[in-house]
Order: C-alpha cells, then structure tokens, then sequence
C-alpha cells in the first residue's frame, strides 16, 4: 500500500454528467491507489454506475478530469480505457451470449496471426490458463456463453481483467447474482490483485462485501458525494445513514487517500 | 450427442437442411421425372446463383440485428447503370461496372451512416430505399431497357457459353477438394501442436469425404449436360462459379477475421460489443459497404443472363434473399446464421420453384406454397432452439 498523500494511482475530479436536463454526476471526486479497494456506495440511481462508466469509457465525461499516476488522460471511449490499464468487470457481464467463452475473453481485443486473421488456437490456449487459475473446473468454454452457469460466466468476465493485466479494476456489484462458493471465489481474487498492486473500486450494496474487502469507501446519494471515510473508521449504521439519509459523518474526519 | 465428435446444434441444423433438400429433390423427381436430370439441375445452379449472392451477405445483415429491403432495388438501378453506360454512351464493361459498384457504395454510404451513425431502424431506411431506388432505375435510361451484346460481359450470366467447360470444371473441382482436404490436415495438425483433444480421424475423413463426393458429383453433373449442337459438355456456369467465390470470401471474413466475429458479437448482444470497445458504428457501416459490393456482382450477373438492364431488373428479390436467409436458418433476432446456411435456403427456394413448375403447377399456387414454407421453415427454427436451449420460451 503507498504512502499518505502519494499520487493516486487513479483520481477523478470534479466530474459532472447529465443526461438531458437530469444530473446523473455532479461534482463528484474520488480516488484509488495502488493496492487498494474503494467501494463506492449508494442507492439505485445515486449515480455510483454512471460515474465508473465514465472511467471505463462507456459514457462520455461532461466535464471535470481524470488523472492517471499524476497525469490527466483522456478517455472518450472503452478502448481508451483499456489501453490505459482499466478494466471493468460490468454487472451484466458484457459478454456477447452466442459466442463461446474464448472468444468473449478476447472480444474486441482478438490476438491475430501474422496474416491478420484471427488466431483461434493461440486464443484458445491462453483461454484455457486463464480459466484453469479461476476455476480449475471450468472445461465448456468452446460451446456459447448462454449455456454457462452464472459462476461460469462470472470467470469469463473477470478473466478479461486478469488476461490483459489490470492496473486499475473496476467492478460494478460482481457479487450480486453469485452463490456462496462463487463469491469466495471474487472475494479471495480481490484480495489477490490487491496484492498484486491494482488498484479496485467497487461497486457494491452487500455490507459484508463493503466491509470485508474494502479500504475506503465513497457514498453518493442524487449524484453528489456524501462522504469519502476509510472503512475501518465507520460502522454500517453509519455508511447505511449516508446512503440512506444523505447523512455526514462528522465523529471521524473524511479520508481522501488511504491510511 | 457424442461430444468426442464435437458436433454443435449448428452443424446438425446444416445437416438437417441438407436432408431436406435431398428429399425435396427426390420427391419432385418422383413426381415430374426430369427433377433430377443435368439440364434441369443446371438451371436451377445458375437462376439460385443471384439471389444466393445478395443472400450471403443479407445473412450477416441479420445477423448484427439490421435488415436491408433496398438490395432488389438497388440492383434494379446499379444493373440499369451499367447497362445504359455501355449501350447508349458506349462504355467498355469495365468501366461501367465500376461505376456501378461506385454507386453502389454511395447507396450503402448513405444508408449505413444514417442506420449506424444516426441510429434510424435499417427497417424504415431501406424500406426508403426501396422505392426510391426503384423509381431512380427508371430514371436512369428513361425506362428503356439497354441490351447488352458485349460477348466478354455476357459470360457472367451463364447461359449457353458462359460456362467453364468440361476440363476447367474438373480443374476446379480437383483444386477445391484439395483445399478442403488441406483444411481439415491443418486443423487437425494445430490441434496437435496445441495440445487440444482430437476428432476421430474416421469422423473428419468422413465429413470431408462427403463434401469432397458432393463437390465432384456438383461437377460432373454440370458435365452432363451436354447441348446438342455444342457435342461437349457444359461444365460449372460461371454465375455458379461466381457465386462459390462470394461464398468463400464470406465464410472466409465470418470465421477469420475480426470484422467477422465482431458482427456476431454486435447481433448478440450490442450492448456488450459497445463495452467491450468494438467501433460498433463503423462495424455496421462496413457491413452494408460488403453488401453493396455483392449487390453489384449480382447486378452484374443478372444484367447479363437477361442480356439487358431493365428497370424492373430485381423487382421484389429482397422477398427472396430474406426467404433464403431465414429458411437458411439465420435468426431475425440475431447472432446466429451461416452463410452456408444462406445457400442452402437459397436452394430450397429455388426447388421449389423449378419443381413446382415442373408439376405445372400455377403461379398463384406456387407463391401461396412458398409463402407456407418460408413459415414451416421459421417454425421449425423457433422449435429447433428450444430444444437445443438457444431460446428460452
């Protein structure tokens, strides 16, 4: 973990984005740093999803800057965000239901021969490690997504972020439509690439998963900050009151880099 | 469903196809006689070859969730072109072509940037473009029809000399059963060196041994139509050999290109395309370009097996492309049909056709059959993904 007041390896500031007269995003900041997890907190429609959307490229930013290690970037689209080290792990999963596993891993990214076709076998063989480390189990991944599990297509998800080697992950409720085994699973992966020095924020409503994995965490309410406290300072009762009512917590100060 | 073979519901869905055509042949030989014969089945190559050009890529079209009803138009006044530039200003055929191929993609540009870029339904642009297209391939010769004499230009139509002839046809079937062959030793060495499981080799042998025996049987049948007054045999009709260029060029761009795969993917599920940063909008545009550039070969082809442009050239052929891609068994939802799938419909359409002529029946009946089929085809597609889980209602 760096240091207080260390450049994060990731910070938006000021960001706004409406969508016709409605303000999705208004003024909104938040940051992570190398091998940290920042959950980010509110209710349906607080704007939490547009926000990492943005980072991720889907949504265009109105105004207001992204900054990378220090550096503004400027990401207008997903495969921005790609080439900058971000991946997103969607709670749809954004997988494309009538390709096979293998090709939804490499989708939009497709590794190629030297005659520029694509190169199915090279593809399937990187597939194979990539899943065999997820799920040692996983063996259909030549037959359509559709047919998958959800843990199944879970792993196919979240191989993307692992395959194309994440610096920074952003993870929008990957816990949501998962069975115990499957959210040990996510838990013990994120643990992992915090380990490894990726910086995550995630999207969660589940307490557990807020407090078990998380560093710090940002709330929002009617796309505006409510707060930004690292976890260990707050209770549920606390974070529950600021998604909830809006309300600040003012018994311990805000944290805008991690401990 | 041994999954050694690894047989999908995909290629059983083929194979199924292919059956019903085998039996359709087969009754219709029953019951006229002459079904079966190399003359008639010569036809029936030669009249499928336009619409399964215009269907391979109306396939793909679907595919990525778009439709295109303008294709019969837009051949109507890309074939008047070419005709009226080389009958009334005498334009040598090259030329001619490739300015019909220019308007072509101007068409394509103008409808795919207002379906991709400006997110119109395909639906109601082409439905535009229908009559609109229509009515400018009366404008272009004043509704007269061009005849066409150039002898080079006519080949393309088939017909009685536009044909490889005995030799080149078997040169040709000699050289496609080799690159078939060529196909499955390749694949089965990279499976090899990457260590994946294997088909049984009597399975491979046997699926390419069955399209190795349909190709050369495809020959020399088309040797076996021999004209009276010629004393040798036709050989493969160069629509036809027109037509299995287009196809290979299309499954060759569906299996091994990205462009390919990222149609697939946008017909699956567009959103995910999006998310993933496939250029979803260029992908779409791209896709009506490659269906202009078919729409002017087929253009080209039926132009010159009528030996004019006429302003009904193509008069309601998007009814039939669409038929023989969904009977073909390519979804309207999306994300799933083949390209062989787009011949295969072709065909059955086209046998129905010649058979039920065949029997004397009227036009009338024949459109009302036709009609019915393209519905049974479609039901048995919705049953068909039930079964195998691709559909859950």
């Amino acid at each position: 973990m760096s240091i207080p007041g260390s450049t994060p390896l990731i910070e938006m500031r000021g960001i706004h984005k409406a969508f016709g007269g409605v303000r999705a995003v208004e003024d909104v900041s938040v940051s992570v740093h190398t091998g940290e997890v920042v959950a980010v907190l509110g209710h349906n429609g607080a704007g939490k999803s547009t926000l990492m959307k943005m980072l991720a490229g889907a949504y265009p930013i109105d105004s207001g800057e992204v900054r990378m290690n220090g550096q503004a970037v400027k990401i207008t689209n997903p495969a921005d965000s790609q080439h900058l080290g971000i991946e997103t792990i969607y709670q749809t999963l954004a997988l494309a239901d009538n390709l096979d596993a293998v090709a939804n891993l490499f989708l939009g990214r497709e590794l190629m021969t030297r005659w520029g076709t694509l190169d199915d076998y090279a593809m399937e063989k990187a597939a194979r490690d990539v899943f065999h480390r997820l799920n040692p189990n996983f063996k259909n991944i030549r037959v359509p997504v559709r047919s998958l599990s959800g843990g199944q297509r879970q792993v196919v998800a979240i191989s993307r972020a692992l395959y194309f080697n994440a610096k920074a992950l952003i993870m929008d409720e990957p816990c949501a439509a998962l069975g115990p085994e499957e959210t040990r699973m996510v838990h013990d992966l994120v643990r992992k690439l915090k380990a490894q020095g990726v910086g995550i924020f995630l999207i969660s409503h589940d307490m557990p998963d807020v407090f078990g994995l998380s560093d710090r965490l940002s709330v929002m309410k009617n796309g505006k900050t409510v707060g930004t406290y690292r976890t260990a300072d707050v209770n549920e009762d606390e974070v529950l009151g600021m998604i909830i009512a809006g309300k600040k917590v003012t018994r311990v100060p805000e944290a805008f880099a991690p401990a | 469903m041994p999954n050694s073979l690894q047989i999908s519901a995909l290629d059983l869905r083929l194979s199924i196809m292919a059956g019903v055509l085998a039996v359709m042949a087969l009754i219709f030989h029953v019951f006229t006689g002459n079904f079966l014969t190399p003359e008639n089945l010569y036809n029936i190559a030669q009249q499928t070859a336009v619409v399964g050009i215009v269907a391979a890529a109306v396939a793909l079209i679907i595919v990525a969730r778009q439709i295109d009803l303008s294709v019969g138009s837009v051949m109507g006044v890309v074939g008047v072109l070419i005709a009226f530039l080389m009958y009334t200003h005498n334009w040598h055929w090259v030329p001619a072509c490739l300015a019909g191929l220019a308007v072509a993609l101007v068409i394509a540009l103008y409808q795919g940037w207002l379906t991709a870029y400006l997110g119109v339904p395909s639906f109601v642009v082409t439905l535009g473009g229908l009559m609109s297209f229509r009515g400018a391939a009366f404008l272009v010769a004043d509704g007269k029809t061009q005849p066409i004499t150039d002898a080079t230009f006519l080949l393309f139509g088939g017909g009685l000399d536009g044909s490889l002839g005995a030799t080149w046809s078997w040169v040709l079937g000699a050289v496609l059963a080799a690159l078939l062959l060529w196909n499955t030793v390749s694949r089965r060495r990279n499976a090899v060196a990457h260590g994946f499981p294997l088909r049984p080799v009597w399975f491979d042998l046997a699926v390419t041994g069955f399209f190795i025996v349909v190709l050369l049987a495809f020959v020399a049948t088309m040797n076996a139509y021999v004209l009276a007054d010629k004393g040798a045999g036709q050989g493969v009709p160069i629509p036809v050999l027109i037509w299995a260029l287009v196809v290979m060029g299309m499954a060759f761009i569906v299996n091994r290109t990205r462009f390919g795969r990222y149609v697939y993917a946008i017909g699956g599920n567009p959103e995910a395309a999006l998310l993933v940063g496939i250029p979803v909008k260029r992908v779409m545009l791209k896709l009506f370009l490659l269906l202009a550039v078919l729409v002017t070969i087929a253009a080209v082809v039926s132009v010159s097996r009528l030996n004019a442009g006429t302003n009904s050239l193509g008069t309601s052929m998007e009814l039939y492309v669409i038929a023989a891609a969904v009977i073909g068994g390519v979804a309207l939802s999306g994300g799933s049909g083949t390209v062989l799938g787009s011949v295969l419909g072709a065909l059955i359409i086209q046998f129905l056709e010649s058979g039920l002529l065949l029997m004397d029946v009227s036009i009338g009946w024949r459109m009302v059959i036709i009609g019915q089929v393209l519905i049974v085809a479609v039901v048995f597609d919705v049953l068909y993904r039930r079964a195998t889980g691709e559909r859950m209602t």
